[in-house]
C-alpha cells in the first residue's frame, strides 16, 4: 500500500500490521554522512586544483526569515554548482519540556507562544489534541468559527511571506544588483496580466516589489490588517487568539459577526486575483529569460499535509474515524511521493512519521537505531503499528555540542515519512485537494478538484470573473512554490467563503447546533490525542499524552522542522539541503567576491521558512546557544561548544 | 493624558519575559488615562493596533533586553525616535512580521510605519538568564519592585 520503506503491511481489507517475521523491524544501520569538503583535504585539492572558484558561503542568519536559520554551503563559482549544503536551526525550542505536568489545557495558551504569527494554528492543535484525549468535540457552528478564525489567519500568512519575504528577490533593486542583464530584458517585456494587475512592463511590476516603498510590498501589508481585522472578531487578540478552547471556540458569533468578516474576506478575490496575475508574469517571465529558473530550488514533490478546515457535520475529534472526517476536510490530508498521492489516510500519514537525530542536538532515545523493543506505544489508539521513533514515543532531551557538519549541527530533528525527507507548505494542501479528484474531494461551492488541477470560481468583484486554475507544474521548484502560493489566497478565500456561509445558515436555524462549545471535563485516566492541523506554512501536529489529569508528554512537529531538517541516519538531506543542492546558480557575477547568493536565497526562502517555534536559547552545562554561533569553519577547525 | 504602558517579550523565558511579566502586574492599576497591553506579539500588529486608535499622549514600553551591562540594570529614557538604515528597517520588518518579539524591533518598526506618539518612554533591564523557563533570575528578580515603580512613576505628567 502506501508504505515502501517502512515494515508495514496491509491486509485486504486494508488494516496495516508490522511485517511478520522480523526480529527489530524499526531497526536500522545509520549511513555515515559524508565528509565535509573542508575535511577532506584530497578532495579539496582536487577541486581547487580543478578551479580556484570552490568558496564556502554561510547564510547566517538567513535573512527575511524569522527565528534562527543559517545555511552551509560549499559553491563552485565556476561550474555554477553548490557542492555541499547544512540546514541549521541554531536555537532551541523547549515547549515540550515545559509542558510536562500542565493542566492538558495550558497547552492552548503556551503552545500558541510557539510562534508570533501563527499562534491561532497551535492553539488549535493543541485544542483538538484536548478533544481526542477529552472524548469531546464541537458543535458544527464551533468547527465554523474555528475554520473561519484559521482561513482568515492564512488570508495574513500568504500575502506576508509572497509580497514582504519572496517578493524583494525579484524586485528592481536585487535583479540589478545580481542580474542587470535580466533587468534590461524587464524594461523591454510586457506583462500577460496587465488587465488585472495595471502594470505594463516587468520592470514596473519588479520595482512595485522594492521593500518598504513599492506599491505591491505596501498593499502586502495593507492585506495583513484586513486579515487581522477578520480575525480578531472571533479570536479576540492576534496573534494568539483568547477564545480557543476545547471543544470549540469561547465567544459568540452574530450575523453582524460575520458581515464583518464578510466584508474583509471579499476583499482578498481581487486582491488573490491581482497576486496569481503578478506570480505568473515572474514565473514566465524568468523561464523565458533562462530555463534553468525552474531548476532552482528543485527537489522531488515530495508532500505531506495534515489537512485542514473540518466538515462541521463529519468532525468527531476521535483518532478511530480521522481518516472519514480528515477526507470531508476543506484541505484534506494527504503525503505524495514524487509528485504521485499515496495516502489520504490521517491514520497512515501520521503513523508513517519518525523524527531522528543523528544530525540534531538532541540524545537519542530509542536505542540509538536499534529501536529497543519496549518503547512505550509499538500501536496508535487503533492498533497501527508505530515506530519508536513516532512523536508518541519521542522523548525530547537537549544535548548542545559542538557544530560538525557530519555529525550535529542543528535544532531541528530530522522528520520523515516512510523515512522520506517531506516539504511542506500551503502548496501542499492545494496539491493533495488538486489531486484528491472529483470523486472523493468534498462539496464546495467555488473549489473544484479535477485530479490534476484546482479550478476556483469564486464570486465576481471588481476584476473581471475569469476562470481561475491551479495546474500541478510538471517541474517542482522555487517559483512554482510562490505561484502555488498566491493560487492558496484564493483556495483559503473560497473556504473562508464556504464556512461564511454555513455560519449565516446555522446562525438562522439557531439550536443546538448553533452553538459555540461543547462542555467537558477533564479525565483522570491515561488518554493520548493529537492535534492534527497545518500551518498557514504547512503540516503542524501535536501530540501529547495525559495522566492524572496533566500531561505526560507533548510534541510538536513544525512545517519548518520537516522543512529545515539535518541530513537523517540513511544519509539523504534535508528539503532545503536538497533544494540547494539542486541549485544552479545563475546569478551574474565577474569577480567570486561579487557572488551574492540570490538563487540560494530564492531556493529557500521559497519554502516559506519560519523559524520562531525555535526562537528560544537554551542555557545547559555553562553553554549558550546564540543565534551568531555559525559563521566558523567549524569541520575544519573541529567541534567546539557554542 | 492617555498613556499606554507595554510589556514587550516572550512569556517563558526568565529575565526575558520581563516585559510581559509587568504588564500583568500592571494591568490591575490600569485606568484613570493609563491603558496596559501584553506587547508579546510582533511591532506589525501592534503599528496597526496604534493606527486604529485614538492616539495616545505617552507610550511607555518595558522590557528585558541585552546590551552588554551589568545584569539586572535598570535604565529608563526618553527615546529620540532614531532609525537605522532603510535595509536594516526592511530586515526588522521582515522578523517582525513573521512573528519576532523585540524591544528594538518594536521601536524601529513602530516609528518607521509613523504610529508612534511623540512621548515615548522606555524602560529596559539588562537580564541575567534568557533560558527557558519560569521565574526570574536572582538579580532581577530583587529588582521587581522597582521596576514596577519606575515603570509606573512614567505613566504620571
Amino acid at each position: 500500500m502506501c508504505f515502501k520503506n517502512l515494515p508495514i503491511d496491509f491486509d485486504a481489507a486494508g488494516n496495516a500490521s508490522l511485517r511478520p517475521g522480523v526480529a527489530n523491524p524499526y531497526a536500522y544501520v545509520e549511513t555515515p554522512a559524508p565528509t565535509p569538503i573542508e575535511e577532506d583535504q584530497e578532495r579539496m585539492r582536487q577541486l581547487v586544483e580543478r578551479n580556484g572558484s570552490i568558496r564556502r558561503v554561510d547564510f547566517d542568519p538567513i535573512t527575511r526569515v524569522a527565528g534562527a536559520l543559517a545555511f552551509h554551503t560549499v559553491v563552485d563559482l565556476e561550474n555554477r554548482e553548490v557542492l555541499e549544503t547544512a540546514s541549521m536551526a541554531t536555537l532551541f525550542r523547549g515547549y515540550e519540556i515545559i509542558l510536562q505536568g500542565r493542566d492538558p489545557r495550558d497547552a492552548i495558551f503556551i503552545s500558541s507562544r510557539a510562534c508570533g504569527v501563527c499562534g491561532g494554528v497551535h492553539a488549535t492543535a493543541s485544542a483538538l489534541a484536548c478533544e481526542m484525549c477529552f472524548g469531546i468535540h464541537p458543535p458544527p457552528m464551533g468547527v465554523v468559527a474555528r475554520n473561519l478564525l484559521l482561513s482568515v489567519e492564512y488570508l495574513y500568512d500568504h500575502p506576508i511571506h509572497l509580497s514582504l519575504l519572496a517578493a524583494p528577490d525579484f524586485s528592481e533593486q536585487a535583479v540589478r544588483e545580481t542580474n542587470p542583464e535580466i533587468w534590461a530584458r524587464a524594461e523591454q517585456t510586457r506583462t500577460r496580466g496587465r488587465a488585472v494587475h495595471g502594470y505594463e512592463y516587468m520592470s514596473e511590476l519588479m520595482t512595485d516589489l522594492t521593500p518598504l516603498t513599492g506599491k505591491l510590498y505596501l498593499e502586502g501589508l495593507h492585506y495583513t490588517r484586513v486579515a487581522r481585522e477578520a480575525y480578531v472578531l472571533i479570536g479576540g487578540k492576534y496573534p494568539h487568539p483568547q477564545t480557543v478552547v476545547p471543544g470549540g471556540v469561547s465567544t459568540t458569533i452574530d450575523t453582524s459577526d460575520l458581515n464583518e468578516i464578510m466584508l474583509r474576506v471579499a476583499k482578498y478575490f481581487d486582491y488573490g486575483r491581482k497576486t496569481v496575475a503578478i506570480w505568473n508574469d515572474i514565473c514566465d517571465f524568468f523561464y523565458e529569460v533562462n530555463p534553468k529558473y525552474k531548476d532552482i530550488g528543485t527537489r522531488p514533490a515530495n508532500m505531506i499535509d495534515p489537512g485542514q478546515w473540518d466538515d462541521p457535520y463529519a468532525f468527531d475529534g476521535t483518532y478511530a474515524n480521522a481518516d472519514a472526517w480528515g477526507r470531508r476536510r476543506w484541505a484534506p490530508p494527504g503525503v505524495t511521493v514524487d509528485g504521485e498521492l499515496v495516502t489520504t489516510s490521517l491514520q497512515m500519514l501520521n503513523a508513517g512519521v519518525e523524527e531522528f537525530v543523528e544530525h540534531s542536538f538532541y540524545e537519542e532515545w530509542a536505542g540509538n537505531g536499534q529501536g529497543n523493543e519496549n518503547y512505550k506505544f509499538p500501536t496508535d489508539p487503533a492498533g497501527n503499528p508505530l515506530s519508536p521513533w513516532h512523536p508518541w514515543n519521542k522523548v525530547t532531551i537537549p544535548k548542545p555540542t559542538g557544530t560538525n557538519w557530519k555529525d550535529k549541527y542543528s535544532w531541528s530533528t530530522a522528520p520523515r515519512w516512510d523515512r522520506l525527507a517531506m516539504e511542506t507548505g500551503a502548496y501542499s494542501r492545494i496539491w493533495v485537494a488538486a489531486q484528491t479528484g472529483p470523486q472523493n474531494y468534498r462539496e464546495s461551492r467555488f473549489l473544484h478538484s479535477t485530479g490534476n488541477s484546482m479550478q476556483i470560481d469564486l464570486p465576481k468583484a471588481d476584476l473581471p470573473n475569469d476562470p481561475i486554475e491551479w495546474r500541478i507544474p510538471e517541474t517542482w521548484g522555487a517559483f512554482e512554490r510562490n505561484r502555488a502560493r498566491a493560487y492558496c489566497i484564493l483556495f483559503t478565500a473560497g473556504i473562508a467563503y464556504d464556512n461564511l456561509l454555513l455560519a449565516y445558515d446555522l446562525l438562522r436555524k439557531g439550536g443546538p447546533d448553533a452553538k459555540m462549545s461543547t462542555p467537558y471535563k477533564v479525565p483522570k485516566d491515561f488518554r493520548m490525542g493529537v492535534g492534527l492541523w497545518g500551518a498557514g506554512r504547512g503540516y503542524l501536529t501535536h501530540h501529547m499524552t495525559i495522566d492524572k489529569g496533566v500531561i505526560e508528554n507533548y510534541q510538536i512537529l513544525t512545517p519548518s522542522t520537516f522543512t529545515a531538517s539535518p541530513k537523517d541516519p540513511f544519509g539523504n538531506p534535508g528539503p532545503y539541503e536538497e533544494a540547494v543542492m539542486a541549485t544552479p546558480l545563475l546569478e551574474n557575477y565577474e569577480k567570486p567576491e561579487d557572488f551574492k547568493g540570490i538563487d540560494v536565497l530564492r531556493a529557500i526562502r521559497s519554502f516559506d521558512p519560519c523559524m520562531p517555534c525555535t526562537t528560544h536559547m537554551h542555557t545547559g552545562n555553562g553553554r549558550t546557544v546564540s543565534r551568531d554561533i555559525v559563521s566558523c569553519a567549524c569541520g575544519a577547525e573541529g567541534n567546539h561548544a557554542h | 493624558m492617555r498613556v499606554l504602558v507595554g510589556g514587550v517579550g516572550y512569556r517563558f523565558l526568565r529575565d526575558g519575559a520581563l516585559g510581559v511579566y509587568m504588564s500583568d502586574r500592571l494591568s490591575a492599576r490600569a485606568g484613570n488615562g493609563v491603558e496596559v497591553e501584553d506587547l508579546g506579539y510582533h511591532p506589525v500588529g501592534f503599528t496597526q493596533n496604534l493606527q486604529d486608535r485614538p492616539v495616545y499622549d505617552r507610550i511607555v514600553l518595558v522590557a528585558a533586553i541585552e546590551r552588554g551591562r551589568e545584569p539586572g540594570t535598570v535604565k529608563a529614557y526618553r527615546w529620540d525616535h532614531a532609525l537605522p538604515p532603510v535595509k536594516e528597517i526592511q530586515e526588522r520588518v521582515s522578523e517582525a512580521v513573521t512573528g519576532t518579539i523585540s524591544l528594538d524591533n518594536l521601536l524601529i518598526v513602530t516609528e518607521a510605519f509613523g504610529a508612534f506618539p511623540d512621548d515615548v518612554r522606555v524602560v529596559e533591564v539588562e537580564p541575567a538568564d534568557e533560558s527557558w523557563g519560569e521565574g526570574f533570575s536572582p538579580v532581577v528578580e530583587e529588582k521587581l519592585a522597582e521596576i514596577e515603580e519606575a515603570v509606573w512613576s512614567l505613566t504620571k505628567p
